[in-house]
């Protein structure tokens, strides 16, 4: 069983072109995954399946998420030099994320027993760029998890065999988990409405006469 | 028409009247043949139903038939999704008069838990006309029994002629329902307002 | 002495009265209901009732369509197998009281068989590949650049 940075290095040096980054989970579970830059997921994805030390030969899960763009302020310790050595400062820092979409698999080796090993994919943005290398080829197991992603969250995989919706309709042009999906108005007739579908069931109401 | 009176004096001597309608009703009723298929979990308790221990065949309703045209009534057993409600109401358009629906269980009444999704019909009564409604998620067979039941005593409550006609003996009723479009963003149209209008809810708290 | 054709006719006129009568009984029925369809429920034709296809999903497109021929070759070699048993099972039944030429004559059939048989294994009917929706799939993968 290796950690996540030996698998990390031993990808750096046999692809030196990757750009891997460790994204880590401060949860108790600790599940840290490794971010891949897109043009080199498909080299890195091969290396992770045939490299005999590591033979992630399973796929379990392909997931999307889906990141608005944000921005927050956090709290950082920078040291600073001052007179007669260095000195620990807190500051304040504009932290920005562009939108994007990420699509993250879930990686096992059936043979040395080891796993899971999460891979992050993320597209450029959310419109025009949301294009990944599809993983099918490596893992046959992505096929209808990466059509999932693709009806679900719009993400294109590139090289898929067979990119076509899996759930909605083919003539459907949303992607419903989105985050900025706008379902369908149909809440006419809510019997026990609360909280948002309250507010949405309201606009079917006609105004009620004052008694 | 008999008096009822004179109808048990005569049963009591041995001699048993009944009249061309309830006999007609009388068959009808006994020999109600499913539609075979279920949409979801509440398939399950539909087959459990039909089996040894529930056994619906008391009901002469055992025969489930593999295809609409043989078919009398539906029983949407499950979630109705938006890419299946066309199937339905298209299976229900070719069932052959006389023919009745079940909605059994919270889905293909309302939606039940998957009611504010974006994928899910809120009621199949908003395309077809409905019979029973089985509340329950899903419900015991014991409900659907009682359902059948209770489809039973709307048939036999039916006359030959005049308004109480049943639905399959009026021309003028529809036979089928327009079957919803694949769109954009959602079926079209997302309900038939000939058949399905939002009931009023009176709130005088909110 | 033989009857006459008019005794004959006399003798099965009650069969072809119960014939008659059975005719009868099985077609009333359906006349009955035939009527009362006629003057109770009115018929609801429609484009959907009319419709061939009975899933629930519109057909699309021809029914005459090709396909793969290696269900009709699988059907062959089915067939190899299928006069195989027909022979063998009457030749195992009375296998103990045959001679050496029936013995032989049937082996020389089966050996005819087998050669078919080893005919179409030679030529990879057998072999269930080459299915052209995922031939592009495999390409890909064997167009992928090989690890160093």
């Amino acid at each position: 069983m290796f950690s996540l940075e030996e698998i990390k290095s031993r990808l750096e040096a046999a692809i030196p072109t990757a750009r891997l980054e460790i994204v880590a989970n401060p949860s108790p579970s600790g599940q840290h995954s490794l971010r891949v830059d897109r043009d080199s997921a498909v080299a890195v994805a091969r290396l992770l399946r045939d490299h005999a030390e590591l033979r992630f030969d399973y796929c379990s899960n392909v997931t999307g998420v889906d990141w608005l763009a944000a921005e927050w302020t956090e709290k950082v310790k920078i040291k600073q030099p001052v007179e007669g050595g260095e000195q620990e400062i807190e500051a304040t820092r504009t932290a920005r994320r562009p939108a994007h979409l990420e699509v993250v698999y879930h990686l096992y080796s059936m043979e040395h027993r080891q796993g899971p090993l999460i891979l992050r994919l993320c597209t450029g943005d959310r419109t025009a760029d949301s294009h990944l290398p599809s993983l099918t080829p490596i893992w046959r197991s992505c096929e209808f998890q990466e059509r999932e992603v693709f009806d679900l969250f719009g993400v294109h995989f590139d090289g898929h065999p067979d990119l076509r919706r899996i759930f909605m309709w083919d003539e459907f042009k949303d992607f419903p988990m989105r985050k900025d999906y706008v379902e369908p108005d149909d809440y006419e007739y809510e019997p026990t409405p609360h909280d948002e579908v309250l507010a949405k069931a309201r606009k079917h109401q006609l105004p009620e006469a004052p008694t | 028409m008999m008096d009822a009176g004179l109808k048990s004096e005569l049963q009591k001597q041995g001699v048993f009247t009944t009249t061309l309608e309830s006999l007609y009703n009388w068959g009808r009723r006994n020999s109600i043949w499913p539609l075979q298929f279920g949409l979801a979990c509440c398939a399950i308790e539909m087959i459990a139903t039909t089996m040894a221990r529930y056994d619906l065949a008391r009901f002469g309703a055992e025969v489930f038939r593999p295809s609409p045209r043989q078919a009398d009534l539906m029983i949407v057993a499950g979630t109705v999704t938006k890419k299946m409600a066309p199937q339905v109401v298209r299976l229900y358009n070719q069932m052959a008069e006389p023919k009745y629906v079940i909605a059994m269980g919270a889905c293909a009444i309302s939606g039940g838990p998957f009611k504010q999704g974006y994928n899910v019909l809120k009621g199949i009564d908003r395309f077809i006309p409905v019979d029973v409604h089985i509340p329950g998620c899903p419900p015991r067979p014991e409900a659907l029994i009682h359902a059948f039941m209770t489809l039973q005593q709307q048939i036999a409550a039916q006359e030959l002629t005049g308004p109480r006609r049943p639905r399959h003996l009026q021309p003028e009723l529809p036979s089928e329902f327009p079957v919803p479009r694949y769109g954009d963003h959602d079926l079209v149209p997302p309900k038939n307002p000939d058949r399905w209008t939002a009931p009023a809810i009176s709130r005088s708290n909110s | 002495m033989s009857p006459t054709p008019a005794e004959v006719s006399s003798n099965y006129l009650p069969v072809l009265g119960l014939a008659v009568a059975a005719a009868l009984c099985a077609c009333t029925p359906l006349w009955l209901g035939r009527l009362w369809a006629r003057y109770f429920s009115p018929g609801k034709p429609g484009a959907d009732k009319l419709a061939t296809y009975e899933c629930g999903l519109e057909s699309k497109g021809d029914a005459w369509i090709h396909f793969k021929s290696g269900y009709y070759l699988y059907a062959i070699i089915f067939l190899i197998f299928d006069v195989e048993a027909v022979f063998l099972l009457p030749f195992a039944v009375i296998f103990t009281g045959l001679g050496a030429g029936a013995f032989v004559s049937l082996l020389v059939f089966l050996l005819l068989l087998a050669a078919g048989l080893l005919w179409a294994w030679r030529k990879g009917i057998l072999n269930w590949a080459g299915d052209p929706a995922r031939a592009s799939f495999r390409g890909e993968l064997s167009a992928l650049p090989p690890l160093d």
